[in-house]
């Protein structure tokens, strides 16, 4: 291997990555801006010769600023690798020396856009634990370079044969499965997070009218444009098909640009996850970072007979997106899931251990708190409509709330063994998480005085990437896992992360 | 669960349903009264104000009803820091710290040395005047849900930090 590149010497990243850079720039800039933009273009007509030749002289220097500020932070971007850590310095004006141990590195991500694919180079982004943004990112890195990168991160002492077993991956997602897994997509999330996108948009643009003081004119436009659709039944029934349309194509398109031809590889200490249409993302996941896997599935995924995987992993502080965090395989049969499982921990003995459910008082507790809200749903919608008819929608309400409580109270439980839990829960979806015992960073138990009437326990394991909750359990059970963690803990010899 | 281990975790370490906990400094439950009489002395003349320069006209009927609202809710928080003052306790152990209180709701919290990131040892003004502080344990991930130890003597507070970073640093 004499031909891989050693990171010895500060390097700069590829000289084609000036166009990176400068891209991702002007795309920055353009999201702040694009709202000023639409406003100068519909005014085009208004504007006087004059001024419109300072507008344009404007956008040209900023253009121009822009590719000599791209430029210099090219120059000014080095990085080598010395004696096991990754040196970064970079900063135009403001100079920054970032220096990270490899063992400390959880994940590392190479990237590759539209632009990047056109050029061949690859983006890089580096995680640790540290904190809850990414700590260094190469945004153009050449293809050599980059692979050597991979090699001497993820498998410092890699042996040839692990490099031949690279070639079978554990898991290849092809376009059919992929149609499946879109399929049985939780549609209503995706119609949330596409809803969520929509109203962004139109803050963005309120907030610009707003510095214009003409929010009203915005306002009323929108209300006008309300009480015509809620004036027509007809309207309302294709807004709905309309929007079960867009939820549909949406996790559609969701899934198909993230997870596109999904190749999930084994290696000795590390999992490498290749995926994305125009966006092409390879993940490189240590298997001992990993602090907790969970298992989930729908209704739907269960009748295909597939599930994802989701790998967490430490985090740091509070963290608002720790979504961006979590790591999913999608489209996973039962069996990769067992192997994925056996790469990470021993799960034998987990399989065959007893299923605990929760005390009666769990499904007592979710009524409570079930018909509390329902109680708040029915007297605030007596208060707006003022008629006792809105009432009815109780006749669906109640067996509905009753049946997810039902669901519920089914699908939580726990199973331990002498080094792993598995906590089941969920209400449509089934999700199972997964940990070793020993990655528990500290135990909590909860009693009310309701609960201290049944002889009923919350357990709350806090783990390095988030708490995990078994609810409602005989406090004498509860007492011995409180035993049998923190002996686990207190004995184990291995590193948490 | 396997018999094999039970029987360890009975032979090697103490159940934590029998390790006597200790109660914490007597003199804290007066650091929190202090604290909570001056949030109802400056709530108090707040109200006082808001009722004299506003309210006073506008609904004269529940002026009496809004103070009595507020000195009842009041009686009820102090009522309730006396009742679970006696509940916080904590223990440690040779290899694990933990910190029980509730009086509605009852925690237990145990952290084990190995997991520990830092200690803190935090002391207000008032605290100081009494000669107490709080002791906060980190460990990794969500770090809002640690440990936390209030009202200890300053000296038992760096005994254990000590402790724990001997116990830490030997492993």
């Amino acid at each position: 291997m004499s031909h891989k590149y050693s990171f010895l010497k500060f390097s700069r990243q590829s000289s084609k990555g000036v166009i990176v850079i400068y891209g991702d720039m002007l795309i920055k800039i353009l999201k702040q801006t694009w709202v000023l933009f639409l406003i100068f273009v519909s005014r085009i007509s208004q504007i006087s010769e004059i001024q419109s030749f300072y507008m344009y002289l404007g956008i040209f220097s900023i253009f121009i600023f822009t590719l000599i500020r791209a430029y210099l932070s090219y120059r000014n971007f080095k990085f080598k690798i010395n004696n096991n850590h990754f040196v970064l310095e970079k900063g135009i004006i403001k100079k920054t020396n970032i220096s990270i141990a490899f063992d400390r590195i959880q994940n590392i991500n190479f990237k590759q856009n539209l632009i990047q694919q056109f050029i061949n180079v690859y983006g890089v982004s580096i995680e640790t634990a540290g904190s809850n943004k990414t700590e260094i990112t190469i945004k153009a890195l050449s293809h050599h370079k980059a692979l050597a990168l991979k090699e001497l991160i993820s498998i410092s002492n890699i042996s040839n044969e692990i490099v031949d077993e690279k070639e079978k991956p554990l898991l290849n997602i092809n376009t059919r499965e992929l149609l499946k897994v879109s399929l049985t997509e939780n549609h209503f999330r995706s119609l949330f997070l596409f809803l969520a996108l929509i109203v962004g948009f139109f803050q963005q643009i309120e907030q610009v009218f707003e510095s214009f003081g003409k929010k009203e004119y915005i306002n009323e436009y929108l209300n006008k444009s309300t009480e015509v659709v809620l004036g027509s039944i007809i309207l309302i029934i294709l807004v709905f098909l309309c929007l079960l349309f867009i939820s549909i194509f949406s996790s559609f398109v969701g899934v198909f640009l993230r997870h596109f031809n999904l190749f999930l590889f084994v290696r000795k200490d590390a999992f490498e996850i290749n995926q994305g249409l125009l966006t092409k993302k390879s993940i490189v996941l240590k298997k001992q970072k990993v602090q907790s896997i969970t298992v989930s599935s729908n209704p739907f995924k269960r009748w295909v007979g597939i599930s994802y995987v989701v790998f967490k992993q430490a985090l740091s502080g509070k963290m608002k997106n720790k979504k961006d965090k979590a790591i999913k395989i999608i489209g996973c049969k039962h069996d990769q899931v067992n192997l994925i499982k056996s790469h990470l921990f021993d799960s034998g003995q987990i399989d065959t251990s007893q299923k605990h459910y929760t005390d009666s008082y769990f499904k007592i507790r979710l009524l409570f708190q079930c018909s509390f809200i329902l109680l708040v749903i029915n007297s605030s919608n007596f208060l707006i409509f003022n008629n006792f008819d809105v009432l009815y929608i109780n006749s669906l309400l109640i067996p509905l709330c009753y049946f997810l409580i039902h669901k519920k109270n089914k699908k939580t439980f726990y199973k331990i063994s002498s080094n792993l839990l598995l906590v089941g829960k969920g209400l449509v979806d089934t999700h199972h998480t997964y940990f070793q015992l020993f990655k528990v960073q500290n135990i909590t138990t909860k009693q009310t005085i309701f609960q201290e009437r049944r002889d009923v326990v919350d357990l709350i394991l806090q783990t390095a990437s988030g708490k995990i909750r078994i609810p409602c359990i005989p406090s004498k059970n509860a007492t011995e896992i409180y035993n049998h963690i923190l002996f686990n803990v207190e004995t184990s010899e291995q590193p948490w992360m | 669960m396997i018999n094999s281990f039970q029987n360890k975790i009975i032979t090697e370490l103490p159940d934590i349903a029998k390790i006597d906990f200790k109660n914490i400094n007597r003199n804290y439950l007066k650091i929190i009264l202090i604290n909570v009489l001056l949030l109802f002395i400056s709530l108090s003349i707040g109200l006082f104000f808001l009722i004299d320069k506003k309210l006073v006209n506008k609904i004269p009927a529940y002026i009496p009803l809004i103070y009595s609202a507020f000195f009842l809710i009041f009686i009820l928080i102090f009522i309730f820091i006396i009742v679970g003052f006696p509940k916080r306790k904590y223990a440690l152990r040779d290899k694990d710290i933990s910190y029980k209180s509730g009086v509605l709701t009852k925690t237990i919290t145990t952290v084990p040395f190995s997991r520990i990131q830092h200690v803190e040892i935090d002391q207000g003004p008032i605290s100081r005047f009494f000669g107490l502080s709080c002791l906060t344990v980190f460990t990794a991930g969500d770090s809002s849900h640690d440990l936390e130890i209030k009202g200890i003597t300053n000296e038992q507070a760096i005994q254990i930090k000590e402790f724990i970073s001997t116990t830490i640093n030997e492993s």
